[in-house]
């Protein structure tokens, strides 16, 4: 009698054991949480790069090295996105066949609003991109779609990210589990491995910021949206967000998505509520 | 007696070689459905590869080309290849947990 | 005589499996070199410091007194296989387990390890 139940008590206590170590774990994981992640994010960062000012993090590689951030300074004087944001302006100007603007899609005539995207649409549950956003006023218009990843698409985020610049990133995660659920998608996609060669986008912009790959300075994932579009030296052009994702996927040997897939679109909102507070500087300029 | 238990094994063997290295259509149709299916549930988990699309590609070249070897070869390396990345997906629908800065 | 029939089998062998060997060697043997340092192969470049190789990463350690660090043969070649399977968070690609290297070019790759 006696040993039964001291067999019965160790079983019990095995088995509470059993499940405070599995639920744990668990539970710290499937709790979305977007505030905790966004401070133990940040925190990840700044204590990690303690001589690296907040806001000098949305200049991506070169507030990691010294060498490149004067290469950058010295052709900033004439930056070679300058004709994208020209461009745009102009195109913002001109009216579609039916007289409406790009303006009339946007609030504040799509002026300083590059801060607020993407964001979560309650009627159609979805996250929509600056990209996506400008394709559906073109669409409602009358006008075909333009590609998500240079040329036109890039020189129009251009302008509104120029007419955004400084404003801090405020993206917003309503209370709605299909926000959330969105914001979790993105999360996963960000840290899952992929393609042959088993990269996450973590496994460079979180594991590896500041590190070379070949030449190349790897960015940190903090503040790494604020400066899209970029005109890429290895492009030889401009290139969008929805580029940038593409290009990365490929280079992991991934088939890439199609530019703004929903979970593209995650990826992006995930990122941005990450940079939040943190100064818009696109359009940037990247080797 | 020994002498005809040589040949015979001899014969077995190079006939036995001889099919293996001469794949017909058939073999190749075979292995690329195979290919095929396990790319299309690569994409469903919206992780494909590129080098298994460029194994796909090369199987159905090599095959246009009457080499059926050789479009066999591509074939199963491409399912090889989506396999990997399927279970590379499946893997990472809970590993990813892991990375995640906390 | 009897010396020279008696070997004739054994040496008709052994030039069948000298004439294996090689044809496997010119197979699948590009010199260890080359595999690590093409970008379409291993590319170790990208990530680590080895000396003859030009603008090296340093997302992983460089590679040099491979013999002293790795005495154990297996262990470099299981890191070149697939290195997740010991540190779960390493970003180097799993070679072998991906398909990236065959099992051929990993051993010509931990060959030329060796040298450095």
């Amino acid at each position: 009698m006696r040993i039964s139940r001291a067999i019965a008590s160790v079983v019990v206590t095995i088995m509470i054991a059993a499940l405070v170590a599995g639920a744990r774990p668990a539970a710290a994981a499937d709790t979305i949480d977007p505030d905790a992640d966004f401070k133990a994010f940040r925190d990840y960062y700044t204590e990690r790069f303690p001589n690296v000012p907040l806001n000098d993090f949305v200049n991506g590689p070169y507030s990691m090295d010294a060498e490149l951030r004067k290469q950058w300074e010295a052709i900033d004087d004439f930056p070679p996105y300058d004709f994208a944001i020209d461009r745009g302006k102009q195109m913002f100007a001109t009216p579609f066949k039916n007289g409406k603007t790009y303006g009339d899609c946007f609030p504040d005539k799509g002026t300083g609003i590059r801060q607020n995207y993407p964001y979560f649409d309650d009627k159609s549950g979805e996250v929509i991109t600056l990209e996506l956003a400008l394709n559906r006023c073109r669409e409602a218009n009358g006008e075909e779609p333009y590609s998500y990843v240079k040329d036109e698409m890039a020189s129009l985020t251009a302008y509104m990210a120029f007419t955004s610049r400084g404003k801090p990133f405020d993206i917003k995660i309503p209370n709605d589990p299909r926000a959330l659920a969105a914001y979790q998608k993105g999360e996963e996609y960000f840290y899952a491995r992929r393609g042959q060669l088993n990269f996450s986008c973590a496994s460079c912009h979180v594991q590896n910021p500041g590190n070379h790959i070949r030449t190349e300075v790897l960015a940190p994932a903090l503040g790494i949206v604020a400066a899209m579009p970029i005109y890429r030296s290895e492009w030889s052009g401009m290139g969008t967000m929805s580029r940038r994702l593409v290009t990365c996927n490929s280079q992991v040997r991934g088939v890439p998505l199609k530019p703004q897939d929903e979970l593209y679109r995650d990826v992006e909102y995930y990122l941005s509520y990450m940079s939040n507070g943190l100064p818009i500087s696109g359009p940037g300029t990247r080797p | 007696m020994r002498m005809q238990i040589c040949l015979a094994a001899t014969c077995w063997l190079f006939c036995a070689g001889a099919a293996q290295a001469a794949s017909t259509e058939a073999d190749f149709k075979t292995a690329l459905a195979a290919a095929v299916a396990a790319e299309q549930d690569a994409g469903a988990l919206k992780n494909q590869w590129i080098p298994t699309e460029q194994a796909l590609a090369a199987a159905k070249k090599a095959a246009a080309a009457g080499d059926f070897d050789a479009a066999v070869a591509q074939a199963k390396e491409a399912e090889a290849l989506a396999k990997a990345s399927i279970a590379q997906a499946k893997e990472q629908q809970t590993a990813w947990k892991a990375g995640v800065i906390r | 005589m009897r010396g020279r029939t008696a070997h004739g089998p054994a040496l008709f062998v052994a030039a069948v499996l000298v004439l294996f060997a090689g044809a496997r060697a010119s197979a699948q043997a590009l010199p260890g070199q080359t595999l690590a340092f093409d970008r379409g192969k291993g590319n170790c470049l990208t990530c680590h410091d080895i000396k003859g190789g030009d603008s090296p990463g340093n997302l992983g350690p460089p590679l040099a007194d491979m013999k002293a660090r790795f005495p154990d043969r297996k262990e470099l070649r299981g890191i070149v296989f697939d290195e997740t399977r010991r540190n779960p968070q390493t970003v180097m690609p799993p070679f072998g387990r991906n398909l990236i290297l065959t099992d051929g070019e990993i051993e010509a790759i931990v060959d030329f390890l060796y040298t450095r």
